[in-house]
């Protein structure tokens, strides 16, 4: 379904994509994991063109995202939902608000048709109840299911998550795994970046390790967890479980 | 005192109070305009929008607002003539206007500008990843967050513009000064029209700054 190929990006002097591939069958879930700096989010946001990469493309079934052809590189973003690491709600709307706005402004839809759609979401996150707050009145938890909610409403055939709990507080990370288990559950296709090796675990497909811009491994995530092919996965894997 | 302290003379400088708000306030709107296009210009992408908004704000800037003033009532006119061969004639109260909205766009421009690179990068971001265009990105999510930040220095260009819009009295537009000037020569005492007007201006500021801690504090909600 989603094609990355040779993908390499620079940052002034650092490396920080090198040749990296991956390809996502729909209705796969696919966890990047790797030590920070590794590129995973780097390699996250090529893939949905938030950076432009210096080298490789992505394809979307089978069609190049091309930001120069901006019609079709348009067209195949909205198709692509990404959640951040720290939320990005608007702090000037409301939950409704912040559901609704892309709907309407970009899908045309009428604001009942957008509201209806946003309530659905806000029910699959649990936060129906919170529709009419502000994000400054949620927990990092709540916003983070927000922020999903959002992206859903948009329809896409894809996720993209970047470290989606990575700035919550320990008893808030359980709520959000949660919702994107459902997600999965019910054919999501998803791409997480994420250091929730529990999640990564149960969740995933398929896990990609990446170090220094590179992929070095990549399996199925049992044989990944159980048995890791590099040492480099071994002595990741050991140093982040404690036993 | 008494001769000169009559409702009548009194409701002559009010009247010209009202003007000095009016000016003040159009030119802090139209000022804004053209601060939000010049602002998006001076980040745009293109090179030559940049530019354009870089000579605007250089220009108003770097010249004394009464050149401004006068280069737009005694200037503008010679300056049509030289190229429509036509004479015309404007109205002082709009030429004031003009230049003061021009000279407040200027330095509004800087203010949005500063208030819209204020605004995080992953609110622009969430955009993209929306597929929200730039319009509606910028009226609907960063300029809300960006006017916010910058209210109290807002704040200080109106009370600013409302003290400047004085200078048009130099062209005879009939405002506070002016009119207090006219009170002064007619009894030859300037001291209590002078007096008056500065209570008046007083009042205006202070009533705006008591106004914009109150919309400060309501607008502090969505923190």
């Amino acid at each position: 379904m989603i094609k990355a190929e040779h993908i390499s990006k620079h940052f002034s002097g650092l490396h920080a994509l090198n040749d990296a591939s991956l390809e996502v069958n729909k209705g796969e879930v696919v966890c990047l994991i790797g030590p920070s700096g590794s590129g995973k989010s780097t390699f996250l946001r090529c893939i949905h063109g938030l950076e432009t990469p210096d080298g490789g493309l992505v394809y979307l079934e089978g069609e190049a995202l091309n930001p120069k052809n901006k019609e079709s590189f348009r067209r195949l973003r909205n198709r692509m939902g990404f959640v951040f690491q720290h939320f990005n709600l608007f702090p000037n709307m409301t939950v409704l608000d912040n559901c609704t706005l892309a709907q309407i402004s970009v899908l045309q839809k009428t604001p009942e048709e957008a509201e209806k759609t946003a309530m659905l979401y806000l029910g699959k996150v649990g936060l129906l109840d919170k529709k009419d707050s502000y994000p400054n009145q949620l927990s990092g938890g709540q916003k983070q299911r927000v922020a999903i909610a959002r992206a859903l409403c948009m329809n896409p055939d894809i996720m993209l998550f970047d470290e989606p709990t990575s700035a919550l507080d320990p008893e808030m990370i359980k709520e959000v795994l949660e919702v994107m288990q459902d997600l999965a559950a019910q054919g999501m296709t998803m791409i997480v970046v994420t250091h929730e090796m529990g999640f990564a675990r149960k969740v995933a497909d398929r896990v990609v390790f990446l170090e220094a811009g590179r992929v070095i491994e990549e399996a199925d995530s049992e044989t990944f967890f159980s048995n890791p092919k590099t040492d480099r996965a071994r002595e990741f894997l050991g140093k982040v479980f404690y036993n | 005192m008494s001769k000169i302290l009559t409702a009548e003379n009194l409701g002559f400088l009010l009247q010209g109070a009202g003007l000095s708000l009016l000016l003040a306030f159009g030119a802090l709107t139209i000022g804004m305009v053209i601060g939000v296009i010049m602002a998006s210009a001076r980040l745009s992408k293109v090179k030559i929008f940049n530019w354009l908004g870089a000579i605007y704000v250089e220009l108003f800037r770097g010249t004394p607002m009464l050149l401004q003033i006068f280069f737009f009532y005694l200037g503008v006119p010679v300056l049509i003539r030289m190229v429509t061969g036509v004479r015309i004639r404007m109205d002082v109260t709009m030429v004031a206007l003009i230049a003061l909205s021009l000279n407040s766009g200027a330095y509004q421009t800087e203010l949005i500008r500063s208030g819209i690179q204020g605004v995080e990068k992953g609110q622009w971001e969430a955009c993209e990843t929306l597929g929200i265009s730039y319009w509606t990105m910028m009226l609907k999510v960063i300029l809300p967050q960006a006017f916010k930040r910058i209210i109290p220095p807002m704040v200080s260009e109106f009370i600013t513009l409302i003290k400047d819009s004085s200078l048009a009295s130099c062209i005879a537009v009939g405002e506070l000064m002016y009119n207090t000037q006219v009170l002064g020569a007619r009894y030859y005492n300037y001291l209590y029209p002078l007096i008056i007007a500065a209570v008046i201006y007083l009042c205006m500021t202070l009533v705006i700054s008591w106004f914009a801690r109150r919309l400060e504090r309501r607008l502090a909600v969505s923190d």
